[in-house]
């Protein structure tokens, strides 16, 4: 009796293990869903408009249907990455992506900066030659440091009613993303 | 003999805890980084840059664009503050205060593919600005295939939904001010 309660306690702390390792290499294994959706989109120099969600249509990526969306890809391999270009007056957010699907930088218009994107992604050695103002850089660039040199950028904006949707994705696509030139 | 089905019972256990454990704190997860208001739920490190890895496992599974920390956060609720599942047969009100938020949205829609599930020539959602309000600025807020007063959002097809609320620009979990304490009650009123 004994013995059989130790080969279930056994199996308890194996399956601990198990669970582990399952937690931990799930990320790994596989890039995450929204990033091989989004990746899918490939890289432009005008940012991708994402359809809208609408009634009775898959919406894998969760989208909010009051927001538009544009999506940029960044290869920082070619240099540092840059997303910029005017928006409209009202909420405004912008959200730098990593391959596992976590974000790496987010901030809104809240912050002061206004109808204004402005936004430099740069990797550690290009951040080292910034740091050593090797790069030159146009003044007032919002600068994000990312570890990864694959990314995507998604830029969410919010009309303030569904009858402005059009010109509002339509600001989106005046939007430039593509690698500032060293 | 007996060393045998003591190593099959031994293999059945780990096998069932290992992937049973996974699947519970990836789908509910509140024992593993997920929060719980009320019927709400949240992953709250799921929008920051080095998430602990339950948060990263459930990004990587969920397939989801998730909202940065600084752009806002989304909570799912999959019952109502009775704990049974929402079901689109009955008329749910949604009611109380929502925390301060630049904006936020309500959006019913389906377990499996998250396509939204309200009347296709009618609204998909709710929005924080366009709700009419009580005196005390709070909220009424009726999911129903019937018709309901007040603000209403017809919905349409049959079994269970999800309930996303997404609050844009909250101060909350930013670590400035205090945490999101209180989210609107979900009520079943009436079942068809």
């Amino acid at each position: 009796m004994i013995r059989t309660l130790l080969w279930l306690l056994g199996g308890v702390v194996l399956g601990g293990i198990i669970h582990i390792v399952v937690i931990l290499s799930l990320p790994t294994l596989s890039a995450s869903a929204a990033w091989d959706r989004v990746a899918a989109l490939g890289e432009n120099s005008a940012p991708t408009i994402l359809p809208a969600a609408k009634s009775g249509e898959p919406n894998p990526l969760r989208l909010d249907p009051e927001l538009a969306y544009a999506v940029c890809r960044l290869d920082l391999r070619k240099g540092p990455g840059s997303v910029t270009g005017t928006l409209p007056q009202a909420y405004w957010s912008v959200a730098v992506y990593g391959r596992a699907g976590t974000v790496i930088y987010a901030t809104t218009n809240r912050d002061g900066i206004g109808t204004n994107l402005d936004l430099g992604v740069f990797n550690p050695g290009q951040t080292r030659l910034l740091a050593e103002q090797q790069l030159d850089i146009a003044e007032g660039l919002l600068i994000v440091e990312a570890k990864e040199d694959d990314l995507v950028v998604v830029v969410r904006l919010a009309p303030p009613h569904p009858e402005m949707r059009a010109r509002f994705e339509k600001a989106l696509t005046t939007l430039r993303c593509g690698n500032i030139a060293t | 003999m007996r060393f045998l089905v003591n190593i099959g019972a031994m293999l059945v256990v780990a096998l069932v805890v290992g992937f049973g454990l996974s699947w519970y704190a990836l789908t509910d997860g509140r024992l593993f980084g997920a929060i719980a208001i009320g019927p709400w739920q949240a992953w709250k490190d799921v929008g920051t840059p080095s998430p602990d890895p339950y948060t990263r496992a459930f990004i990587a599974r969920s397939g989801s664009l998730e909202l940065g920390i600084s752009e806002g956060i989304q909570f799912v609720a999959t019952t109502d503050s009775d704990n049974r599942r929402l079901d689109r047969g009955c008329r749910y009100r949604i009611d109380g205060n929502t925390p301060a938020a630049r904006f936020w949205t309500l959006v019913p829609v389906a377990p499996d593919n998250g396509a939204p599930i309200a009347r296709e020539d009618g609204p998909t959602d709710f929005h924080s600005a366009r709700l009419s309000r009580a005196g005390d600025g709070s909220v009424a807020l009726y999911v129903s295939k019937t018709l309901a007063p007040q603000n209403w959002l017809e919905i349409t097809g049959e079994g269970p939904f999800d309930l996303m609320l997404t609050l844009y620009d909250t101060a909350s979990f930013s670590g400035t001010t205090s945490e999101i304490t209180a989210l609107p009650a979900i009520i079943r009123e009436a079942c068809i």
